[in-house]
């Protein structure tokens, strides 16, 4: 109660323009800055502990723990795991035992052009459809073993700067001159793969002259990790490492955490830079106003109903912005593809991701203009009445 | 016993290492329905004084009893309530909202009372043709003539149908038949209304219109003048007295 009427906030929204038009500016910049932050932020999380499968585990060399990449294992792990690790999942007769090379490879338009970028190369057999059921087949069939066949990820175009057409089906890609035709295009959304290209292992074995693997991946039925660990602790000659694949992208998104503090810090930065620019121009308005807010007192209102009214007047500016702000971002930001060393994804434009733009701007227009009305108020009655 | 009490009333204000006295044990009763107005020259404590008796200042010595409360004693909130329920306020730069009609200015200070949005009408229509600007309830402050404002300012004073109205120069800024059309209005809130007037006035002319002129200088009372009213005749009391009764 004793409130002030709500024309007189929206009313006093009108009397500077200019200010208006900052305070609304201000608020679009924060919403979009906060929704594109945490939109990335949310997107790399989720690609990377999508990646992983609950009951899948990683033997990969030991001492390259950290990344599957630089790893080299025996080509015969997998047959050695398949036939001594207890309670491995298999189905209609093939067991979930996946070996892999995992290569960032250079890929070319052409047989003597330059590479366009760099992509993950997957190595694969039709096992590594089972490990990774996140993966599926959109067009196309999965490439024959020994062919110099690939089929390409949803967001491989991204990672590689290439238009999503010139990587269709029946188009070629050159690596290292060698030319590999895409028979296929998958999706496996929220994951690193989503940015892969698969190819048949013997091929890419030939590509890297190499003729271990990079790792093991198994999904496990009824064995537990501990059945994997007694496997690598018992086989010491094969010096190998065993991690659940859960914890190896943990470990991967541990990695990322400088990225996105930077995103943040950057986002924070910005957006205080804003939130400063903004109040000096509150604390201008509002200054004007002190004769008025001391008539207001004078005829009995509380400094409470004023401090409200100018918030509200400021919260109607910066809910428009915020507005403005979350429609910028589904138009723009929406299906946006980043690209990082570990592949590329796809920004996450959900309703938490907006709503916490909208938070963010609504929440400065709160935080700025709290300052500028104390400010305001700070005069006894008597002298605010003597203001000009 | 007079409506508003002053006993030993001080202002202080330090300045630096030294203060400031604007008033000065200052004694002073006055009666129920009285039409006052306050002279003396700038920095008399004019201001000073009609801003304790209005609440919106507290004094730093002495006591204020204004309808037998002790309003020296009361809070911040609370003195923003009593403000809203005993006194009206005019100003000498009218103080209108501009961002308001005039309807919304007379308004304002209703929605400090529990009163029915059909109430508040009411009473906003009573006071704007009271002060002849019924026709004029959706003009902002900006398409008022300062006559006009002024009058606007009055309605706004008088709607919650307070006890005092104090007026700090409410004439300084109009020419004369403004100011005319002004005084004779608070005259009418004095005589037909029965409103307690206590006014600041630089102007001999205007306040003619009082029933009463205090004098202050330097925070003290230094003579009155009792008036009756309109016929000239002018009574002068010892200053240490300073009753306006
Ligand atoms: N907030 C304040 N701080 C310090 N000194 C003040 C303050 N308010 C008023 N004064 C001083 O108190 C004295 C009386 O001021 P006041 O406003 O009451 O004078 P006044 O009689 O109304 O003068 P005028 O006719 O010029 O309006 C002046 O000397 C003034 O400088
Ligand atoms: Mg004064």
């Amino acid at each position: 109660m004793r409130n002030l009427p709500f024309e007189y906030a929206a009313r006093n929204l009108g009397r500077s323009p200019l200010r208006l038009m900052i305070s609304v500016v201000g608020s679009v910049l924060v919403v979009v800055l906060a929704t594109s932050a945490f939109a990335f932020v949310r997107a790399m999380d989720r690609s990377l502990t999508g990646s992983a499968s609950e009951d899948n585990v990683i033997l990969l060399g030991a001492g390259s723990e950290e990344s599957i990449e630089r790893s080299e294992i025996s080509a015969s792990v997998a047959s050695q795991a398949q036939a001594s690790v207890f309670g491995i999942r298999s189905e209609a007769g093939k067991a979930f035992v996946s070996p892999e090379v995992h290569a960032a490879l250079g890929v070319a338009l052409g047989p003597d052009a330059e590479p366009a970028g760099q992509a993950v190369f997957r190595g694969m057999t039709p096992a590594a459809f089972a490990v990774h059921p996140q993966v599926r087949l959109t067009k196309g069939r999965a490439p024959n073993t020994g062919a110099d066949e690939v089929i390409v990820g949803a967001l491989a175009p991204t990672r590689l700067g290439v238009d999503d057409e010139r990587l269709s089906v029946g188009e070629s890609i050159w690596v290292d001159g060698r030319a590999l035709t895409i028979v296929g295009r998958f999706a496996a959304p929220n994951t690193v793969m989503d940015a892969e290209v698969w190819v048949p292992l013997t091929s890419i074995q030939t590509l890297t002259r190499r003729e271990g693997v990079s790792c093991v991946v198994l999904t496990l039925d009824e064995g537990e990790f501990a059945d994997v660990d007694l496997f690598v602790k018992s086989r010491v000659d094969l010096e190998l490492a065993a991690i659940p694949e859960a914890d190896y992208y943990d470990q991967l998104n541990a990695f990322y955490r400088p990225v996105k503090m930077m995103v943040w810090i950057t986002a924070v930065l910005i957006g205080i830079g804003g939130l400063l620019g903004g109040l000096n121009t509150m604390y201008a308005a509002f200054a004007s106003r002190v004769r008025e807010v001391g008539t207001l007192q004078s005829l009995g209102f509380p400094r409470r109903a004023v401090v409200l009214s100018f918030v509200q007047e400021s919260l109607l500016a910066s809910a428009a912005g915020a507005v403005i702000g979350a429609l910028i971002c589904l138009l723009l930001l929406d299906g946006v593809s980043v690209r990082f060393s570990m592949g590329a994804f796809g920004l996450l434009l959900d309703g938490p991701t907006v709503g916490f733009g909208i938070a963010a701007g609504v929440a400065l227009g709160l935080i700025g203009a709290v300052p500028p009305t104390l400010r305001c108020l700070r005069l006894p009655v008597a002298e605010a009445l003597k203001a000009t | 016993m007079p409506l508003i009490e002053c006993r030993q009333l001080s202002k202080t204000y330090r300045k630096g290492a030294g203060t400031i006295k604007p008033l000065d044990g200052l004694d002073l009763d006055i009666d129920a329905g009285r039409f006052l107005a306050l002279m003396g020259p700038s920095g008399s404590g004019k201001t000073t004084l009609l801003n304790l008796i209005a609440g919106i200042d507290r004094p730093s010595e002495g006591a204020l009893t204004i309808g037998g409360q002790n309003i020296a004693k009361l809070s911040r909130s609370r003195l923003a309530a009593w403000r809203a329920d005993h006194v009206g306020y005019v100003f000498q730069l009218y103080n209108l909202v501009p961002v308001l009609t005039a309807y919304e200015n007379v308004e304002l200070p209703l929605l400090l009372h529990k009163l029915t949005r059909r109430e508040r009408h009411e009473r906003v229509a009573t006071a704007l043709s009271l002060v002849g600007l019924a026709d004029r309830h959706d003009h902002y402050p900006r398409q008022l003539s300062g006559g006009q404002e002024q009058r606007v300012a009055i309605a706004r004073a008088i709607v919650t149908d307070p006890q005092i109205i104090v007026a700090d120069e409410p004439t300084g800024d109009l020419d004369k038949p403004s100011a005319h059309a002004v005084m004779e209005l608070l005259c009418r809130l004095n005589s037909e209304l029965n409103k307690t007037l206590i006014m600041v006035t630089h102007d001999a002319a205007t306040a003619e219109y009082a029933d009463q002129t205090l004098h202050l200088d330097k925070g003290r009372l230094v003579e009155h003048s009792v008036q009756a009213a309109f016929s000239g005749e002018t009574a002068t009391t010892r200053p240490e007295e300073g009753a306006a009764r």
